[in-house]
């Protein structure tokens, strides 16, 4: 059955949507990544305008992200004061991420820029997440009967004021820990056009030394803030927001994010950042084909990156 | 002398019928007529595109060339081309303006056999003729130009906005007239507004005769609705699209929490 979506102004078979949402809530789930990433280039592929299936992406992942955190809340592992001091950090650097791209859209190489923050990113991040998590589930045994060696990296974060306990998560840090790196991921996500889940996982995984349940949890539940701003936004400023499209993608990602929550706790913390990291790296494999193979077309919707 | 004259009369008059009928021959009699199917496509919930049959009368044997076509307007496209010499990616924007936004051409033959350049170039039938008519900036030489005119085409074509077609014209010759008829598949692609139905009678290369008829495309219903409100209420359309969310992540959640699914 095909529904017409009155702001994409184009009609789409509605399994499309529901199965893109249904696929991508379940990573959500799994993974705490919001999963626009995969998303925004999908519904791109199946004929919505770029600038609208951004837009739309983003409502969508209010849903899931809602579905993910309320699940991952009601079983404790949901860290919400790790999460307010990411989103307060996020929310300065995600202006400044948006300033950043008006000046290179005026400098004319803003593409050039975006492409390759996308490649070096995600390859850097699926990379180390893939080799390190292949190596502690090798060597897990031996690391456990030694005892933590703290590297200057972590005693310099240790030497910052305003130290404080996050209980839920086990771990002690200055509140300006994930405030700067909460920023960075901020800007960085503003620039690449994306929530920030995938880039956000890693620094709480290796950065703020989360474990890896409270990660995804306190991850959604910020993405939900991040996108709830987005949204409003868009819905306000460039009118690029598809409700019925949106609708047809919760419906899916919502049910989707749920599986995904439980079979997340059916796999162990190791196996989880595995599985993220060969999906960052296939996005990224897919990516550097893009850019090296000649495309079918010469020209394309302005608008989108 | 009276009578001399009178006979030159006779000539000249007999000269000027001759002359006339001769010139008519080269006219197609004014019976060209038009009816398109639908005249009006409203864009519901379940709308997937169209179909739109263009019928009518013509002399016999004249060639007939059917043109639906958007107003002109004015379109920006990415540019892709190769950065750091192997790394394909938007360079750039281009312009074209006067590019309508959707152009079906379709004769009983190709244009170029039919027509005369100058009667394609004067009533915009056949891609060439459009390619003459559009302005593309920014393009620094002919050749770019035209590169970038046959991608445009090519980008038009794939949206289903743009097509070319010969000898799909249904014609059956009755009581001395020409009964013509074909039907085209209406995108969805298609915005809503309001397009123009042209046909043309040739004869000798040239048009000799016009007719035309409209279809309108309107959004009704929900999608109306919808669209209104994105458009002109934002902050509305927003705060509820982010409310529909929350409620349908927060239900989704308790069902699934109910069943015990979450836990």
């Amino acid at each position: 059955m095909y529904l017409y979506l009155p702001v994409a102004l184009t009609s789409i078979n509605i399994l499309i949507p529901v199965g893109l949402g249904l696929a991508v809530g379940l990573l959500s789930g799994l993974f705490g990544v919001g999963g626009g990433f995969l998303m925004t280039p999908l519904l791109i592929m199946f004929g919505i305008p770029s600038t609208v299936a951004a837009a739309t992406d983003s409502t969508q992942i209010v849903a899931a992200s809602t579905s993910g955190t309320y699940a991952h809340w009601k079983v404790g592992n949901v860290d919400f004061k790790m999460g307010l001091h990411l989103l307060v950090g996020g929310f300065v650097g995600g202006l400044l991420g948006v300033q950043s791209i008006k000046i290179l859209r005026a400098m004319g190489n803003a593409d050039f820029v975006i492409k390759m923050t996308y490649v070096l990113m995600l390859g850097i991040v699926g990379t180390y997440m893939f080799i390190e998590s292949i190596q502690s589930m090798r060597n897990k045994k031996v690391e456990e009967s030694k005892p933590e060696k703290k590297s200057g990296f972590s005693r310099f974060l240790k030497s910052l004021p305003f130290q404080t306990h996050y209980e839920k998560s086990g771990v002690t840090h200055s509140v300006l820990v994930p405030a700067i790196f909460g920023g960075f991921v901020g800007i960085l996500a503003a620039v690449m056009g994306v929530g920030g889940g995938f880039l956000m996982v890693p620094v709480m995984v290796y950065i703020l030394r989360m474990p890896m349940h409270v990660v995804v949890g306190t991850s959604l539940f910020q993405i939900l803030f991040n996108c709830i701003e987005v949204t409003f936004l868009q819905a306000y400023t460039n009118h690029n927001v598809d409700f019925i499209l949106a609708v047809l993608l919760l419906l899916g990602s919502t049910v989707g994010a749920q599986v995904g929550a439980v079979f997340g706790r059916k796999l162990k913390g190791e196996q989880l950042k595995v599985i993220l990291a060969v999906i960052v790296l296939v996005v990224t494999v897919k990516i550097i084909f893009e850019l090296t193979l000649t495309p079918s077309l010469l020209l394309s919707q302005a608008g989108g990156h | 002398m009276n009578f001399k004259f009178q006979i030159s009369n006779h000539i000249l008059a007999g000269i000027v019928i001759v002359i006339m009928c001769v010139m008519y021959s080269g006219i197609a009699s004014a019976e060209l007529t038009v009816n398109a199917n639908h005249d009006y496509i409203p864009i519901d919930f379940f709308y997937h595109g169209s179909t739109v049959s263009v019928s009518g009368l013509s002399d016999a044997g004249t060639d007939l060339i059917i043109k639906i076509t958007a107003p002109d307007g004015h379109e920006a496209l990415n540019q892709k081309g190769k950065a750091a010499g192997f790394l394909w990616m938007n360079l750039g924007t281009l312009k074209f303006e006067h590019a309508p936004n959707l152009y079906f051409i379709h004769g009983t033959k190709k244009p170029e056999e039919i027509l005369n350049a100058e009667n394609m170039n004067k009533y915009i039938i056949g891609y060439p003729s459009m390619n003459k008519h559009i302005e593309i900036t920014p393009v620094s030489n002919d050749e770019e130009r035209t590169k970038w005119f046959n991608e445009f085409i090519r980008y038009k074509e794939a949206s289903r906005l743009y097509t070319a077609s010969s000898g799909q014209i249904k014609t059956t010759n009755e009581n001395g007239m020409q009964k013509y008829y074909i039907q085209t598949d209406w995108p969805y692609q298609a915005p809503p507004g309001e397009y123009l139905v042209t046909v043309y009678a040739v004869k000798n290369k040239k048009v000799v005769e016009k007719a035309e008829a409209k279809v309108t495309v309107e959004q009704a219903g929900i999608v109306k609705a919808l669209s209104g409100m994105a458009k002109n209420n934002g902050a509305l359309y927003g705060i509820i699209s982010i409310i529909a969310a929350l409620g349908v992540g927060f239900g989704v959640g308790m069902i699934f929490g109910k069943d015990g699914g979450a836990h």
